[in-house]
């Protein structure tokens, strides 16, 4: 992919658009709108790099997850007060492939009545079944790794 | 006569006191639940209500649709289960349960101030208005449609059919119809105002403008929080919440679907 600076301000710009946008739909304070655009500019960002750099969307999504899971629990020492699903979570939620799930599940409705006989449609969507699962995956693990390790919210 | 006195248990004299500490600490734990809290926090929060209200000993049994406690102090025992409702997500909710949480911790408060300031939380937390939330709810999926690629004409549209559909889910929600089958009225609403939209304002990303309009929908916080569960130790909770999930998924295509046939057929 070819990264380009503006290409990637676009990206963590609707990283945190996204992620305050859920953080209200959350009923997140606020004052806490800010930090949660801030996580989900963060983990854009890290995709956005890590996909440029040729990795694919399940290990990119592994490392922006992880990213934001370290920067959340190191902000937690400082400010206690701030909820971790907050900051962590709906940072990642621009990352949970909606759209590929959605395609994959319509995929296997196109085989299911008939529409297509298609191989290439049987491949396209359990591929894009695996890919959401594994995306999916990868954002669980990679937040729940720093908790796992730190255990901050237990002092929270 | 002798056999039926042993069947009564040796602590029940010691239940009254008992029940007001696990009853307001499973009322806790389903507030939690309620507010969208991995069973990490619900049994976090449980623990410091119980043990800050008296307790000695608290075991959990976290489910799907509820919560099951026993506690103890010195020999006395009681076990209690509670109903819990539908699962959403209020983090507001979540993060004053765990300013209560501390106070009750360092005994600030006894079980019946517990009880009233459990009741005024249910009561008053408050939430934002319908307008903030669906104009949330739009920009996210605007955003959301620019990561996918949609063009910038196409943006519009998918900004007012994300709004439009979260007015429509509050307002489904309030009317208490089915969960899924609400997913499945509010993505194949979204995703014909989303593809309508797109096609007037002339835009060449039609399909993705209807995927893009839908987002809204997307449980992402029930999918990261089965993933976590599991991974805690609760892989009961974690299948429930995952099956959930692909279920309002499947909801969920189905309206796109639908929506993306009536498109085909009108174009």
């Amino acid at each position: 992919m070819n990264l380009t600076l503006p290409f990637f301000l676009h990206q963590a710009a609707c990283g945190a658009i996204a992620a305050a946008g859920f953080g209200v739909l959350f009923n997140v304070r606020f004052q806490m709108l800010p930090w949660c655009a801030a996580s989900g500019a963060l983990t854009l960002a890290v995709r956005t790099l890590c996909v440029g750099a040729g990795w694919n969307l399940e290990s990119a999504s592994f490392c922006s997850a992880l990213t934001a899971g370290i920067a959340v629990q190191w902000l937690r020492t400082t400010r206690p007060d701030f909820s971790q699903n907050a900051l962590d979570v709906v940072g990642c939620i621009p990352m949970v492939p909606g759209s590929l799930a959605a395609k994959a599940i319509l995929g296997l409705y196109a085989l299911m009545i008939g529409a297509s006989h298609d191989a290439e449609t049987l491949i396209t969507a359990v591929q894009n079944t695996l890919r959401v699962a594994f995306i999916i995956g990868a954002i669980g693990t990679g937040l729940a790794i720093p908790t796992l390790l730190l255990r901050v919210r237990v002092t929270r | 006569m002798d056999a039926i006195e042993t069947l009564i248990p040796e602590n029940a004299g010691a239940a009254p006191a008992l029940e007001p500490v696990a009853m307001v600490a499973l009322d806790a734990g389903r507030m939690m639940m309620e507010a969208g809290a991995s069973a990490t926090g619900v049994k976090i929060i449980v623990e410091r209500f119980a043990l800050g209200l008296g307790a000695e000993r608290v075991d959990l049994r976290i489910g799907y649709a509820s919560l099951a406690i026993t506690i103890g102090i010195g020999q006395a025992g009681i076990t209690r289960m509670r109903k819990v409702g539908h699962l959403g997500v209020n983090q507001r909710l979540d993060q004053e349960l765990w300013q209560l949480a501390k106070r009750i911790s360092i005994r600030e408060l006894t079980t019946e101030q517990t009880r009233a300031e459990l009741d005024r939380l249910a009561s008053k937390t408050p939430r934002h208005s319908a307008l903030v939330m669906a104009v949330a709810a739009g920009l996210a999926c605007a955003a959301f449609g620019r990561l996918l690629n949609v063009d910038w004409v196409g943006t519009g549209p998918v900004f007012l059919a994300a709004t439009l559909g979260q007015f429509a889910r509050r307002e489904l929600i309030a009317r208490q119809v089915n969960g899924y089958l609400c997913a499945t009225l509010v993505a194949f609403l979204s995703s014909v105002t989303g593809g309508m939209g797109a096609h007037w304002a002339g835009s060449a990303t039609i399909t993705t403008a209807m995927v893009a309009s839908i987002l809204l929908l997307v449980p992402g916080v029930p999918a990261v929080n089965a993933q976590s569960d599991i991974l805690e130790g609760h892989p009961t909770l974690g299948s429930a919440r995952a099956v959930s999930v692909a279920m309002t998924l499947i909801f969920v295509a189905a309206g796109l679907w639908v929506g993306q046939m009536l498109m085909n057929h009108w174009q």
